[in-house]
């Protein structure tokens, strides 16, 4: 075990980072037995991949974004819900007010920042805790894309038709029938500035220093209530990032919805190596975590097993990625 | 004075690197108050410690009731009589008064609390001591004051036969100390053994009949309070031999500039109209016992507490300081006495805690310049005879010494003219001392001015140009170094006024 930690390979890309990818493997040649075995269909195919691709999109901008809050020590409850806002509230500017499609995209990003200034600006600056605040968030989110379009769900146009254009965002099909992922470039390049931005840049330092010891950084002479702000902001503009290529994938945004995805973005990110006390965090981890999430609920899908299944399999994933992120975080101690 | 109930004898206590406590001895009496002095670190915390079974002792003997006993924890002695009440108060806020005094004891009648019972009891406990609190208020709606008589209605309550009085008055006003010395005075004429730990000198007159001194972990002596005076009593605190030559006169010249001038500081009870001027390339000692409010005072100064009125001039200008960051602007760093919270950030390495101040100067464009920043670490880390293995080392596998030294390295990186060391040597073993001592002179020849507070006496008069004396929130005493001693020192510091 030591002589594995100690080289250079494993080092560079990190342990932890490598047993993610063995799990994500490991898992798709579980699914491919599995679901041949009960469903007696083959689970490898294109169609497959990409299915859980699209549930990638989205979730994997949730996790990111939540990770920069996670980072600082907090969480973020309200990124699913906030997200199902900025694409109703969004979607229903296009569809029945008949905006142009691009306002209608930077109105999702807007709202999900808006969204994310209000949490932080809560616990940067009144020092409430973060739990409670993205709750109320969470609920203020979901209520106000109900009440934005009468509770009524909203449909974003098809690829074909007017206004369609923005789903080349998460697919291309070419005239000879190809489908390039374009969402996985999407995913890729975000992931890169994200890892660019919390590595190489003072707020990304700051934003971990805070969630290490924020009373040393605010004895330091910074002021670490804008950078605490930020991460929040950060994670709200990517939840109204997510809000498209998830239209981009699903088209229909149902009111009321979104919570269930909190849960999974947090579990993505935790399973990354973010550790929930702060301080630590992984934008490749993150990345990883989110396939498996994705994976995991395309695989059970195909074994013909109800979404339900899938939290309780995502449930004891995320205790057990918990339990190995605090015991090797005391080891460290 | 009764007859004895509790001796300690020859006790001896050891931690990693430190001797505690050095064959102390301590007798205690039916119906006496007895008081424990010393200076900070003098042992009687740890004395009262090993008593109350919280540590073990290495060698001694504690004869309490005419038996030799060892209790095994705080709750042991309890159940024995043996009590202390804290100084900082353990008391659940949102609980009622009556619920505080018999928590882990609670009368039940069957399965269920019995509240009515233990406000009776309470209420009936209260009448004994001649105390008015109502046992259904809510611990919280009380005052300090009365809280603390909560505490010791509590000790009381479980029939102790000695009490320990740990600062009792440190948080009292006039009167509640007045009322406070009025049940001491019940409980001794109760024939119970009192423990009277304090610093005010006036207190220990008062209410004391016998004083057991400690200094330096070591049993200094036991004289009755009658026959003693003040100075005796300083004298057998202080009266250790220095072994580093105190420095004798001040290397500060008589026209050096003032640097930094507070006037008339306020902030709580910590901090009451303090007033001094630092001088360029002066070490401005801040003396006092704990709880002087010398900490407080630099984190006013600081701008990491809020400042209720006063006036703060740097290099003759005056300032407004309402967070670090405009302390840190107008050149000001702060090294607390508490690194591990305050002062680094452990989980990150050697440069980011070097550049953790001054991150602007290095960046390049939007991106941090991690070379730049290793570079001037390295630089640091030289300088200071950091001893790493490189700065990309995390700061928490390096030892106190060091971990100081990088602290230090984040104010001089940021250009503070100003540095305020808070107990700059706390925690930090002998040879790293002298190193941070080093440090500390080398600094103020290359015109920098420093703030230092210190507990030890012998580093005051070692390092200080000159010194200030605070006691409770006061400046009691300024002097320059060639006048100071240890007497008087200890003097202004243990005055109340």
């Amino acid at each position: 075990m030591k002589k594995i930690s100690n080289n250079r390979f494993v080092k560079a890309v990190g342990f932890n980072r490598i047993l993610l990818c063995f799990v994500l493997i490991l898992l798709y040649f579980l699914f491919t037995i599995l679901v041949h075995v009960i469903q007696g269909q083959n689970f490898i195919s294109l169609n497959r991949i990409f299915s859980a691709l699209n549930y990638a999109y989205f979730m994997g901008l949730l996790s990111l974004g939540v990770t920069f809050v996670i980072a600082t020590g907090g969480i973020d409850f309200s990124i699913g819900p906030v997200m199902y806002c900025a694409a109703l509230i969004s979607g229903y500017l296009l569809t029945a007010n008949g905006w142009p499609l691009l306002l209608c995209l930077l109105v999702s990003i807007l709202v999900g920042s808006l969204f994310g200034m209000l949490n932080g600006y809560l616990v940067a600056y009144w020092n409430l805790p973060s739990f409670i605040t993205s709750m109320a968030s969470m609920m203020l989110a979901r209520g106000v894309g109900s009440v934005f379009t009468r509770t009524q769900s909203v449909s974003w146009p098809q690829a074909a038709a007017e206004n369609g254009q923005y789903r080349m965002l998460v697919r291309i099909v070419t005239e000879s029938g190809t489908t390039i992922p374009t969402g996985l470039f999407v995913l890729i390049l975000i992931s890169i500035i994200c890892a660019i931005i919390l590595n190489k840049t003072k707020a990304g330092r700051y934003i971990l220093c805070i969630g290490s010891n924020k009373e040393a950084v605010r004895l330091s002479g910074v002021n670490v209530k804008r950078w605490e702000m930020l991460a929040y902001i950060i994670c709200g503009t990517l939840a109204g990032m997510a809000a498209i290529l998830f239209v981009g994938a699903y088209t229909t945004v149902q009111p009321g919805l979104g919570d269930t995805f909190n849960n999974e973005a947090i579990a993505g990110s935790v399973m990354g190596g973010t550790a929930m006390s702060g301080g630590v965090a992984s934008i490749g981890g993150t990345f990883l975590g989110v396939m498996i999430i994705a994976l995991l609920q395309e695989g059970i899908l195909a074994m013909g097993f109800q979404r339900d299944y899938q939290f309780v399999i995502t449930g004891i994933i995320v205790l057990v990625a918990v339990y190995v992120n605090v015991r090797s975080q005391k080891r460290k101690n | 004075m009764g007859e004895v109930i509790l001796t300690m004898e020859g006790i001896d206590k050891s931690f990693p690197g430190v001797r505690a406590l050095d064959q102390v001895s301590l007798e205690v009496r039916k119906g006496e108050v007895h008081a424990l002095m010393g200076e900070n670190g003098a042992g009687k915390s740890t004395l009262m410690k090993v008593l109350t079974g919280i540590y073990t002792k290495d060698a001694g003997k504690i004869t309490y009731e005419n038996k030799e006993v060892v209790f095994a924890s705080p709750k042991a002695a309890q159940e024995a009589g043996v009590m202390i009440v804290h100084q900082e108060l353990n008391m659940l806020n949102h609980l009622t008064v009556a619920q505080n005094i018999y928590i882990g004891r609670e009368k039940m009648s069957g399965k269920l609390i019995h509240d009515k019972a233990m406000n009776k009891a309470a209420a009936a406990l209260f009448q004994r001591l001649n105390i008015e609190i109502d046992p259904t208020e809510t611990m919280g709606n009380l005052t300090v004051g009365k809280q603390q008589m909560c505490e010791i209605a509590k000790a009381i309550s479980h029939d102790s036969k000695v009490i320990v009085f740990d600062e009792p008055t440190a948080a009292l006003t006039e009167s509640e100390i007045k009322e406070l010395f009025k049940i001491i005075r019940d409980l001794r004429a109760k024939d119970i053994g009192i423990v009277y730990i304090s610093h005010r000198m006036d207190e220990i007159k008062e209410i004391t009949d016998r004083v057991t001194v400690l200094r330096d972990g070591a049993y200094v002596g036991t004289i009755d309070t009658e026959e003693a005076t003040k100075e005796d009593i300083i004298q057998m605190m202080v009266g250790r031999v220095i072994y580093e030559e105190p420095k004798s006169k001040s290397n500060v010249a008589k026209d050096a500039p003032v640097v930094l001038e507070v006037k008339n500081l306020n902030a709580g009870r910590m901090v009451q109209n303090v007033s001094f001027r630092l001088h360029k390339g002066e070490i401005l000692g801040f003396s006092g016992l704990m709880g002087a409010g010398r900490t407080e005072t630099a984190r006013v100064i600081f701008g990491a507490d809020k400042m209720d009125s006063g006036e703060v001039f740097v290099n003759g200008q005056k300032v407004v300081i309402r967070s670090p960051q405009d302390a840190v602007r107008n050149g000001i760093g702060y090294l607390s006495e508490d690194r591990k919270r305050y002062g680094i950030v452990v989980a990150k390495t050697v440069a980011e805690n070097t550049t953790m101040a001054s991150l602007e100067n290095f960046m390049a464009g939007l991106f941090i310049n991690k070379k730049k920043e290793a570079q001037v670490a390295e630089e640091y880390v030289e300088k200071l005879k950091t001893k790493t293995p490189g700065v990309e080392q995390f700061v928490v596998n390096l030892s106190g010494g060091n971990q100081q030294k990088v602290v230090v390295a984040k104010w001089l990186v940021r250009n503070c003219d100003i540095l305020i060391f808070d107990e700059p040597t706390r925690g930090i073993d002998v040879g790293a001392k002298s190193e941070i001592y080093h440090l500390m002179n080398e600094l103020v020849k290359q015109g920098k001015s420093i703030i230092m507070i210190s507990s030890e006496m012998s580093e005051v008069l070692r390092m200080s140009d000159r010194i200030v004396i605070m006691c409770e929130g006061r400046k009691t005493g300024e002097m320059d170094i060639s006048e100071a001693t240890q007497e008087n020192i200890m003097h202004a510091a243990t005055r109340r006024e």
